[in-house]
């Protein structure tokens, strides 16, 4: 059974050595997150995981949840680590004081959410589609629904859901068919079946909160006639004690490759009744403005999943003793070597730790970012936040997905046979973390989201907030030698990111196809630079030495990043070589030669 | 007989319009009205239009000086001077009674050959001359100018019977050459041609849009671009023009012509309409009109009154089905689309369409005149024929015969044909009765457009192409959109560059775009900026000045012949050229600062160089350099290309065609006359100050910023400007070399284009079309 250890260490680092908090300084909800604190947080983070929800995960994913009769069972030992973790507050941690949270900073909760994904994703999924829910009611909802459902969701009394897609409909939204009627009393009758919900029944919470997508009589056609409504699976009297059931049944669960101890369920809504939130047909917009935090969350799964096989790929090929060092006996107290002398086996575990420590460092400035965008002092700074966190979402979403299933895939081949079976767990992690490429808009509408949404807005303009502190950072370290290991691949591969970006505004104008057939690679790219850039700003401070890690973990840091540069980064080469070939060879075949 | 002297009788709008617009020929002009009851000042009328004439807007006046030539008079005082007068326009009340009474003094003062015209737009010729001596009527025709006189091109010329051929051919000419009319000859029928058809057209659509509840954005979105019309459509026209006026025109249009026209039937005024002009709702000159600018809650709010219950509400943007981009490009689908928009655009264009084809030959027996007319007078891309040749005549007939609606008989000609088609790349025009008559420019007409009938270009690229123009002359055109510079462009003159001395004489930079250049396209630069792409962008700077340079040192005469805009880089194009051929109407400038850049093709060395050999400069580099320092740290745009001499964008010794028609075959005049004996320019060399002028520039600069009139951010791009026309880091005793200078361009340019300042000024001049004050 592959062992479990949370990133506590590496999350420390990054939040108190690595992040520049400084545009947020002065703020006192900011200025207070200090180390003494923060650790704590970190610390407790990564036992509860280790402790609570990591023995939870194998047992979960075999036993799965069932149905019976519209009722959902959670595996066994959910519901009391349900209820331990929103006791204790795990489930709280960005909501509003003013609602019973504990109003923390997005990076600090996203590093949490980190530990507590990777050491059991189905258990997270109720926690977090909660959160999102809470978010868009906190956002959108009138002060009256805010009084009536927040507190109750905040405490961990009632979970949240999201239902977007219908049997007919998934990517495109603007076939929703769910029927919302007016009714007398400012309330609405919602008819209309929903599949694919998350957490959409379940026996953890006494209610649950669905938030649908739904259009009104005589709505505008397409995306612009969509609402968002509440409706709780059952009513709330006045007093807000429970009252009869909402007619919200469960007709059945999904049989999923992964994520099985998180039901997803179809859903059947029969003149429910709900509550509008926000403006009518102004429903995409919420959705809209919630999805770059759902993205970014679903990127913090992938992000989990490849520590999750890490943390155990990592222990077994230092325990598994197979075959000699090339280079002469390492161990001659064993029958064998480990794995881990191996360079084939090396390769893998330098890989998975260069993309895993490289996201996670990414996942922090990001995080961080999002809390500029929401609470820096003046507009500016908070509209320029915004604009590179609505750029580097979709490639955050994208490439940190694709490193969970790379990563998990990886850590199988560590394993070996061993890895193929279930008993040891590590097929379950790829199993898992495959969603993540499809749920909260695929990794191909990401690439579109990015190419075709992103970089044309404003000719380019979000992509200055990202560009520009890269372009000038590599400039100030540029006669930097001891950096140049470093900022030489980093500056070869921007220019491929800025080669690309030209090349596919230009082509993009002419033939839309052109900019769709790159989008990927071009995703690719800038995700492998993203990645770089926080490389090597952990390799200039690593060389610094003023901080108050262990001598070894910079050494470590110093070591992987190189690792990343040389034989990760290179990959921008190639990518850019398929840009440059343009998209006919993607387009040229009929249909009919398929 | 030449035209030296003019009278102008009638000081309103369009009399003194009329004026201005011989002062701008060069000409002396004599403005007269009456006097009025108990004035002193007997010259009042006429001195209060000259004032009006310095400050309207648009300008009247091409340069400041030309109010001189024009001599405020009035009817009774210099009533002996009219012996004097070579031609005589009258601009009076549009009152029969009243202007024979002046034509008859006139004709007891007149010396003998001079012609008198009049610019009514509603009396028929016949009756002005009626009981006037012959020779009178021998001398007299109707000239109908359209407003404003300087900018609207459309002149009809109305013959009388009796009128002397030679008159008319000196006016003619005289109009056409001077004034830069496109002269359009025209029967004595009501409206003559374009307000005859144009204000039919403006009553169509107006009470179509009436009649199907459309919108009167919906209405103009439909009667505008689609069908080649401004963008303000009918109603945004109506508000133009003044409401008011509708009813008089119609009024007079009622009574002159026939009962059975069909215009009779249209000539009516909804009551709404009637309601506006009573309650002051006349257009832009008054409350406000179809559309109005709401002011109410201290923003300005546009809105659009609701054709069914006259109430305003916020303007909307019109969103029918037919208003699809790719229904409105094809007028065919267009008309034929199943809405109200369908069915507006078709009731509007079959009646307009047939009601033109009807009138033939009562206004003209020629169509090509006529759709001259309605595109010079009315700013139609197309005119009515041209308009059926897009729908196809066949179609047209066919669906008119399929809703039982009557063909015009000259309509049935063009049956199985077009109105027009090219032969032997000479393009041909249906006359009346059915065969092809080649349509004949003008002697020193050259148009771009009829030489590509006849020939491929040279070379060509996907926005600029060379064409071979005769007689050793290459003719580079910019094609891109608005003409911006870009790679393309520098390549092909790259190309001229290689290619002229070895098989061509000259080089002459012209397009028949509607503007010159706007400028470099700065849309490729931000996207390079945003992605901090700055080798690519020093790079692109660089191609350009290596271009210039190329274009100023060749071994061959350059000429650039502007008309429009040349702003930016399209401007420094022509700071390089050895001699410019300007249109009149040529609005040059540096605009860089606007968005946060300075001039880096040349254009500041250019400037300064230009200033430091101005013979008039006083002594010393510094009033050459702040001149140019004003001039590019100011934006400044010329409102004409008289005006463009007085910066130096075109030197005194440049030449200004008035007629657009007439710039290429100027310009083409202009470059084989340096072809003898050319030396190619040798490069320059100037001492300049450096720091010490610097000192200077930034006091001017700060100054302007303490003081409001400057943003902060202007202070920087002055800084950075003042650099570079001080000479950098140098002294008087040093002289700089065109590529030092060069350098220091680049240089100033790639320290601006990384600051977000001017990142955020180029984008909201890409997106919102106006220059950015951070």
């Amino acid at each position: 059974m592959a062992t479990f250890k949370a990133p506590v260490e590496d999350i420390k680092y990054l939040n108190n050595e690595f992040l520049d908090t400084s545009e947020l300084s002065g703020i006192p909800m900011f200025d207070e997150m200090t180390p003494d604190l923060t650790d704590v947080i970190f610390e407790e983070a990564g036992k509860i995981s280790e402790a609570l929800l990591f023995p939870l995960n194998r047992s979960g994913d075999e036993q799965g949840c069932s149905f019976n009769n519209g009722k959902v069972t959670t595996p066994d030992g959910f519901k009391e680590a349900y209820t331990e973790m929103t006791k204790s507050g795990w489930g709280n941690l960005t909501c509003n004081k003013q609602h019973g949270g504990q109003g923390l900073p997005h990076y600090i909760a996203n590093a949490v959410d980190e530990m507590i994904i990777s050491s059991n994703m189905s258990f997270s999924i109720y926690m977090g589609l909660t959160i999102g829910a809470y978010n868009a009611i906190e956002k959108f909802a009138s002060e009256g629904l805010k009084q009536k459902f927040l507190p109750n969701m905040v405490s961990g009394k009632w979970s949240g859901t999201m239902c977007l897609t219908e049997p007919h409909c998934g990517t495109d939204l603007a076939l929703i068919r769910t029927l919302a009627t007016p009714l007398s009393d400012g309330s609405y009758d919602i008819t209309g079946s929903k599949i694919f919900i998350s957490a959409g029944e379940h026996d953890l919470t006494e209610n649950i909160l669905h938030l649908v997508l739904a259009r009104t009589p005589g709505a505008p056609a397409g995306i612009k006639g969509i609402s968002l409504f509440i409706v709780p699976k059952i009513k709330i009297n006045k007093d807000d004690s429970l009252d009869e059931p909402n007619n919200v049944t469960c007709s059945g669960i999904e049989h999923k490759m992964g994520i099985k101890a998180s039901s997803t369920c179809a859903i059947e809504f029969k003149e429910s009744q709900g509550y509008l939130i926000g403006e009518l047909n102004k429903g995409m917009k919420a959705m809209f403005i919630m999805m770059n935090g759902a993205r970014i969350h679903v990127g913090i799964q992938g992000l989990a999943q490849a520590h999750a096989s890490y943390s155990g790929a990592v222990d077994y090929a230092k325990e598994r003793l197979q075959g000699r060092s090339l280079t002469g006996i390492k161990h001659p107290d064993k029958v064998a070597d480990p794995l881990i002398v191996h360079p084939n086996v090396r390769h893998m575990l330098m890989s998975m730790k260069a993309y895993t420590e490289g996201a996670r460092a990414l996942s922090t400035w990001l995080s961080f970012k999002l809390d500029v965008s929401h609470h820096a002092k003046t507009k500016q700074q908070r509209q320029e936040a915004d604009e590179l966190v609505s750029l580097v979402t979709p490639v955050f979403k994208s490439f940190l997905t694709d490193i969970g299933e790379t990563v998990t895939s990886l850590g199988i081949q560590v394993y070996g046979g061993h890895g193929y079976i279930r008993e040891n767990g590590m097929e379950q992690y790829l199993r898992d973390a495959r969603i993540c490429k499809i749920y909260e808009g695929t990794n191909g509408i990401q690439a579109l989201d990015l190419v075709g949404r992103k970089l044309p807005t404003h000719m380019g303009r979000y992509l200055r907030y990202f560009f520009h502190p890269l372009s000038n950072f590599l400039e100030s370290h540029a006669e930097n030698e001891s950096m140049s290991a470093y900022i030489q691949p980093l500056t070869k591969s921007f220019f491929r990111l800025q080669t690309a970006t030209l090349v596919i505004a230009q082509k993009g104008l002419a033939n839309p196809d052109e900019a769709g057939a790159a989008a990927r690679d071009y995703l690719n790219i800038f995700g492998l630079v993203a990645l770089g850039y926080m490389w090597a700003k952990m390799a200039g401070q690593a060389l610094n030495n003023s901080g108050n890690m262990p001598k070894n973990f910079y050494d470590a840091k110093l070591k992987t990043g190189l690792f990343f540069m040389q034989k990760l980064l290179p990959q921008t080469g190639s990518l850019l070589s398929s840009i440059m070939a343009g998209g006919h060879s993607t387009m040229s075949l009929n249909e009919d030669q398929f | 007989m030449k035209i030296e002297t003019v009278v102008v009788i009638g000081a309103g709008v369009m009399g003194s319009g009329i004026a201005a617009q011989i002062a701008n020929a060069g000409k002396k002009v004599l403005l007269l009205d009456i006097i009025p009851d108990g004035a002193d000042n007997r010259n009042i009328l006429a001195e209060t239009a000259i004032q009006k004439l310095i400050k309207v807007k648009p300008a009247a006046l091409m340069h400041k000086r030309n109010a001189k030539l024009i001599t405020a008079g009035n009817l009774e005082d210099n009533l002996a001077d009219l012996a004097h007068i070579d031609w005589i326009i009258e601009v009076i009340i549009e009152r029969l009674d009243l202007k024979q009474e002046l034509y008859k003094k006139i004709d007891a003062v007149r010396k003998h050959g001079s012609i008198v015209s009049s610019n009514t737009s509603t009396l028929p010729l016949t009756d002005l001359t009626a009981g006037l001596s012959e020779q009178f009527a021998n001398d007299f025709l109707i000239t109908h100018f359209f407003n404003p006189p300087r900018y609207m091109r459309l002149l009809e010329i109305v013959v009388g019977e009796k009128t002397r051929p030679a008159a008319v051919d000196t006016l003619r000419d005289f109009c056409d050459h001077q004034l830069g009319k496109g002269v359009v000859i025209c029967n004595d029928t009501p409206g003559f041609i374009a307000n005859r058809i144009g204000a039919f057209w403006m009553q169509t659509a107006m009470l179509e849009a009436f009649r199907l509840g459309l919108t009167v954005e919906e209405a103009d979105a439909l009667c505008g671009r689609p069908m080649g019309i401004p963008k303000t459509g009918v109603f945004g026209l109506l508000d133009l023009v003044g409401i008011d006026i509708m009813p008089h025109v119609m009024n007079s249009m009622t009574q002159s012509l026939p009962k059975n026209d069909p215009f009779q039937e249209q000539a009516v005024i909804p009551k709404l309409v009637h309601k506006m002009i009573s309650d002051g709702y006349t257009g832009r000159k008054g409350k406000g009109g179809f559309y109005r600018i709401n002011k109410a809650q201290g923003a300005k709010i546009k809105e659009s009154i609701n054709l069914s219950d006259g109430e305003y509400a916020p303007s909307k943007k019109a969103l029918l089905a037919s208003l699809a981009p790719h229904i409105v490009k094809d007028l065919q689908k267009l008309v034929s689309f199943d809405d109200k928009g369908g069915e507006f655009a078709w009731s509007v264009l079959s009646k307009t369409l047939s009601y033109s084809a009807q009138l033939i030959p009562e206004i003209g027996d020629n169509i090509d005149a006529i759709d001259r007319a309605m595109k010079l007078g009315y700013n139609w891309k197309y005119g009515p024929f041209e308009l059926i040749d897009k729908i196809g005549a066949d179609w047209f007939i066919d669906k008119l015969v399929s809703e039982q609606q009557s063909v015009p008989p000259l309509l049935l000609l063009a049956q199985n044909k077009h109105f027009y088609k090219v032969e032997d790349g000479q393009r041909q025009r249906l006359d009346i009765k059915g065969i092809y008559q080649p349509i004949q420019r003008d002697e020193g007409i050259l148009l771009l457009a009829d030489i590509k009938l006849a020939n491929r270009p040279i070379k060509k690229n996907a926005s600029a192409s060379l064409w071979d123009i005769g007689d050793g002359v290459l003719c580079l055109e910019f094609h891109s959109k608005m003409n911006a510079i870009d790679p393309d462009i520098l390549a092909m003159i790259d190309t001229a560059v290689k290619i002229i001395p070895n098989n061509y004489k000259t080089l002459v930079l012209y397009n028949e775009g509607e503007n010159f250049s706007v400028g470099a396209n700065i849309g490729l630069a931000l996207f390079a900026a945003n992605v901090a792409a700055w080798p690519q962008i020093e790079a692109m700077v660089r191609s350009g000045q290596d271009t210039y340079k190329a274009l100023k040192h060749a071994p061959f005469p350059v000429v650039g012949a502007p008309a429009g805009m040349a702003l930016g880089g399209g401007c420094e194009s022509l700071l390089h050229c050895d001699a410019i051929q300007a249109h009149a109407e040529s609005y040059i400038g540096l605009v860089e600062v606007g968005v946060g850049l300075i001039p880096a093709w040349g254009g500041s060395k250019e400037m300064l160089s230009r200033w430091m050999a101005n013979p008039k400069r006083a002594k010393g580099p510094m009033p050459a350099i702040s001149k140019a320092f004003e001039i590019i740290s100011t934006a400044t745009v010329s409102t004409s290309a008289a005006e463009a001499q007085n910066y130096l964008f075109i030197n005194e010794a440049d030449s200004i065609t008035m007629n657009k028609e007439r710039l290429l075959f100027d310009a083409k005049d202009k470059a084989l006359s340096l072809v003898n004996g050319y030396s190619p320019k040798e490069e320059i060399q100037l001492a300049l100050p450096g720091a010490t002028a610097r000192t200077a520039l930034n006091l001017a600069a700060t100054s302007f910023v303490q003081s409001g009139k400057a943003t902060e951010y202007d202070g920087t791009i002055a800084d950075q400007l003042a650099m570079v026309l001080s000479g950098g880091e140098t002294d008087i005793s040093e002289l700089q070399s065109e590529d030092d200078l060069y350098s220091l361009e680049r240089k100033a340019f790639m320290a601006l284009i990384k600051k977000d300042n001017t990142l955020n000024r180029v984008q909201h001049m890409l997106e919102a079309g106006k220059p950015l004050r951070n």
